[in-house]
């Protein structure tokens, strides 16, 4: 009878296999420990800074409460106010125009990433360049934007120097511009941001595809428009995405540069929230309304995973 | 054996001292916080704290200077951790919306009337709630107005007969405007400031009980309106909303300002920033309304009931506040103490060189009719906004005058 040899451990099954013969089921087990091992300092930290504030805010929200004396349960009540209240309308309704700088940044970036993917001499200044707003803080860019905007500032002075104006425009001052004056600080110190992740996505779109089309007489914007807008389709979602979320819960410009002024023009949903919770100690009602911005941004959230989902190498 | 013996000794030594050292080691810490002090005042406040733990042995003091902006915030998580300050300096404002939720010590019930009387009335109660003072008033810099003369000369004013009245100081600052080609003034409207305005002209801003607001009779829509007209036709600048009397001391301290209305302690910031302009300065006593009452902003201290020390935290707060700590800390810069002794100190009447000498003079004068003009109402913040939205919306073309006073008044009477 013919005796059979032990069999040998294959590469197929695993190193684990190999070391623990008795069985997949033993290693795999192992394997998924030691993973949620790995993840377990990343894990505690959500869990104390991001898990926990949520939980808590979102009982908050059913409570009043002033920091100082014990909170006092009113149920629903908040959120029922917020239906009545103009200074959330008012907020709402500026950080709704706020969103509109998402498409405005996305295609200037995509713009700017193309510009500077191209080979040429000094383009690694270039990057840095578009890239220095994303590291300067915001005190930093409000104050200089402040003083840029003022009646006296350079953006008078250009143009005036370039005759675009006749007299300076106040530009932080006025109910009518602030807000969109704001929203192109968001949008001068954002690009660099959007323009290295659209960037990493253009160097990941292999040269063949561009040169495919070009060889069966496609023009520039044409393979710009129907191949590498497609292929970048998932850096967009990205981008579009954190871009959408930003827009939504923009406050240090603001808080730096307008403080929500003039008139309330510039008021928006995150400055509401700041000034209900540490201006007029009501925070249940600052945890109420950080909850239905949370879910507005979860309804934006799914529109750009729909508008954008199809798309990149391995849809295509 | 002998060695065994030194060890011992020394051990036995070792000990004693610990436990002497234990005996005469502080008891008592108390933190105490002021607002923006340092790094000016930094060796001011030391000599304070040192000269208070040289009288109470027992007593530690642990000094924290924190920012304006930052106090009420730093302030409400201190207390919300557990570990609050001992003693706060805190505004008036501050002071009500925090004594609102009931976390200040009474100090009409904390400090004896012997203490009480030593501080002028008027600011002792200056900001009661509920009939209530929850601050021990510290210092107070009543405003001056400061003028720059080069202007006033180009626009044919006569330097040394300066505006007396609100209605004079407005025809200066036109004439710079129309004849300097620089902007006059910059009037206090930001923010709720247009209530002292008011206030200082004798038009109340609540009923006399303090349950009606009362702001929109025909004398106040003609006050808002006045200073309405005045943007319309660009006597001031567009900032003057947003910016406040900050913008006004930089737009100044560059030469782009006639007028300045602020604390005379601005002197020396503009003395810092711009020495030519500093040296074309000139002081005038503040253009006093019908109210004859001048809205003199006001630093207290007070205690937070959540502090373990109350009496201590009590009698440290009444120390800073003393006759001579107050002397001591008004001869370092231009303010002025709020106990009664020490205002009428020699030093305020000297004369010196320079606009802060003059404005020094001035100012003392104008204590007497010095109280923070702070309106304290039940739902401040939302209050503020509201008349703050009132204000803005007339000046920016949104409402008339008299629609965004009618409207303002009958939002604060929904809520008082």
């Amino acid at each position: 009878m013919p005796v059979r040899p032990a069999p040998k451990p294959s590469a197929a099954r695993g190193l684990g296999h190999a070391l623990n013969p008795s069985g997949a089921r033993g290693s795999g087990r192992r394997t998924t420990l030691v993973a949620y091992l790995f993840l377990l300092p990343a894990l505690a930290l959500l869990a104390i800074f991001t898990f926990y504030p949520v939980i808590f805010g979102t009982v908050l929200s059913l409570f009043e409460y002033d920091v100082i004396n014990p909170p006092r349960y009113v149920g629903l009540q908040q959120f029922q106010r917020l239906l009545s209240d103009r200074y959330f309308w008012i907020a709402l309704t500026n950080s709704a125009k706020y969103v509109l700088v998402v498409p405005v940044i996305q295609l200037c970036s995509i713009l700017l990433a193309v510009l500077v993917n191209r080979p040429l001499r000094g383009v690694g200044a270039f990057r840095a360049a578009y890239y220095i707003p994303v590291i300067t803080s915001w005190p930093v860019v409000g104050i200089m934007w402040t003083w840029m905007y003022d009646q006296q500032g350079v953006v008078n002075w250009v143009l005036r120097g370039l005759d675009l104006v006749a007299r300076p425009i106040s530009w932080l001052n006025h109910p009518t511009i602030t807000l969109y004056a704001v929203m192109f600080v968001t949008l001068w110190k954002g690009l660099g941001w959007y323009m290295v992740i659209y960037l990493s996505g253009l160097q990941a779109i292999p040269v063949e595809y561009e040169e495919a089309a070009m060889i069966d007489g496609a023009s520039r914007s044409r393979v710009f428009w129907h191949v590498t807008i497609p292929l970048l389709r998932p850096y967009v979602l990205l981008a579009s995405l954190l871009s959408t979320m930003a827009a939504v819960k923009v406050f240090e410009e603001i808080y730096v540069m307008t403080r929500g002024g003039p008139f309330f023009s510039t008021y928006t949903m995150f400055m509401y929230i700041f000034d209900k919770a540490f201006e007029e100690l009501n925070m249940g009602y600052a945890a109420a309304l950080a909850l239905v911005l949370a879910a507005i941004l979860l309804v934006l959230s799914a529109i750009n995973f729909r508008v954008f989902r199809r798309g990149g190498l391995e849809w295509y | 054996m002998k060695r065994w013996a030194a060890g011992v000794a020394a051990i036995v030594a070792l000990v004693l001292v610990t436990a002497v050292s234990g005996v005469t080691a502080p008891q008592t810490t108390l933190e105490f916080w002021t607002i923006s002090l340092q790094p000016f005042f930094t060796d001011y406040v030391n000599g304070l704290v040192a000269g208070y733990r040289r009288a109470n042995p027992g007593v530690q003091v642990k000094w924290v200077d924190v920012q304006f902006q930052a106090v009420e915030q730093k302030l409400l998580a201190a207390i919300a951790g557990g570990v609050p300050p001992d003693v706060v300096n805190l505004n008036v404002e501050f002071t009500s919306r925090i004594a609102e939720r009931g976390a200040l010590v009474d100090m009409d019930a904390a400090v004896p009337a012997a203490d009480r009387a030593k501080y002028f009335e008027g600011l002792w109660s200056s900001g009661r709630f509920k009939g209530r003072s929850y601050g021990i008033p510290w210092y107070i810099a009543p405003p001056v107005l400061i003028y720059n003369g080069e202007l006033f000369k180009k626009a044919g004013l006569n330097v040394l007969t300066p505006p007396a009245t609100e209605d004079a100081m407005i025809g200066a600052a036109k004439r710079v405007k129309d004849r300097a080609g620089v902007y006059g003034f910059m009037p206090p409207l930001d923010g709720t400031r247009l209530m002292y305005l008011f206030l200082e002209n004798g038009l109340p801003v609540l009923s006399e009980n303090g349950k009606l607001a009362v702001f929109n009779s025909p004398a106040h829509v003609a006050y808002l309106q006045k200073y309405m007209d005045l943007f319309k036709a660009d006597y001031f600048p567009d900032d003057t909303l947003r910016r406040g009397f900050t913008g006004a001391v930089e737009r100044y301290s560059a030469g782009q300002l006639g007028i300045l209305l602020v604390g005379p302690q601005f002197l020396l910031r503009i003395k810092e920033s711009n020495p030519e302009v500093y040296a074309k300065t000139f002081v005038a006593p503040y253009p006093m309304g019908k109210g004859r009452v001048i809205h003199a902003p006001l630093m207290a201290l007070a205690v937070p009931k959540a502090s373990k020390n109350h009496q201590e935290a009590g009698r440290f707060a009444l120390y800073v506040t003393s006759d001579e700590n107050q002397l001591a800390f008004s001869k370092l810069t231009v303010i002025f103490p709020s106990t009664k002794k020490a205002a009428a100190d020699p030093y305020f009447r000297q004369k010196g060189a320079g606009p802060e000498w003059q404005a020094r003079a001035i100012a003392v004068g104008e204590l007497k009719f010095g109280r923070d003009l702070t309106v304290v109402v039940p739902n401040q913040t939302e209050l503020f906004k509201i008349f703050r939205e009132a204000v803005e919306g007339a000046f920016f073309g949104k409402m008339s005058a008299k629609a965004a006073l009618d409207w303002a008044v009958r939002e604060w009477n929904a809520r008082l």
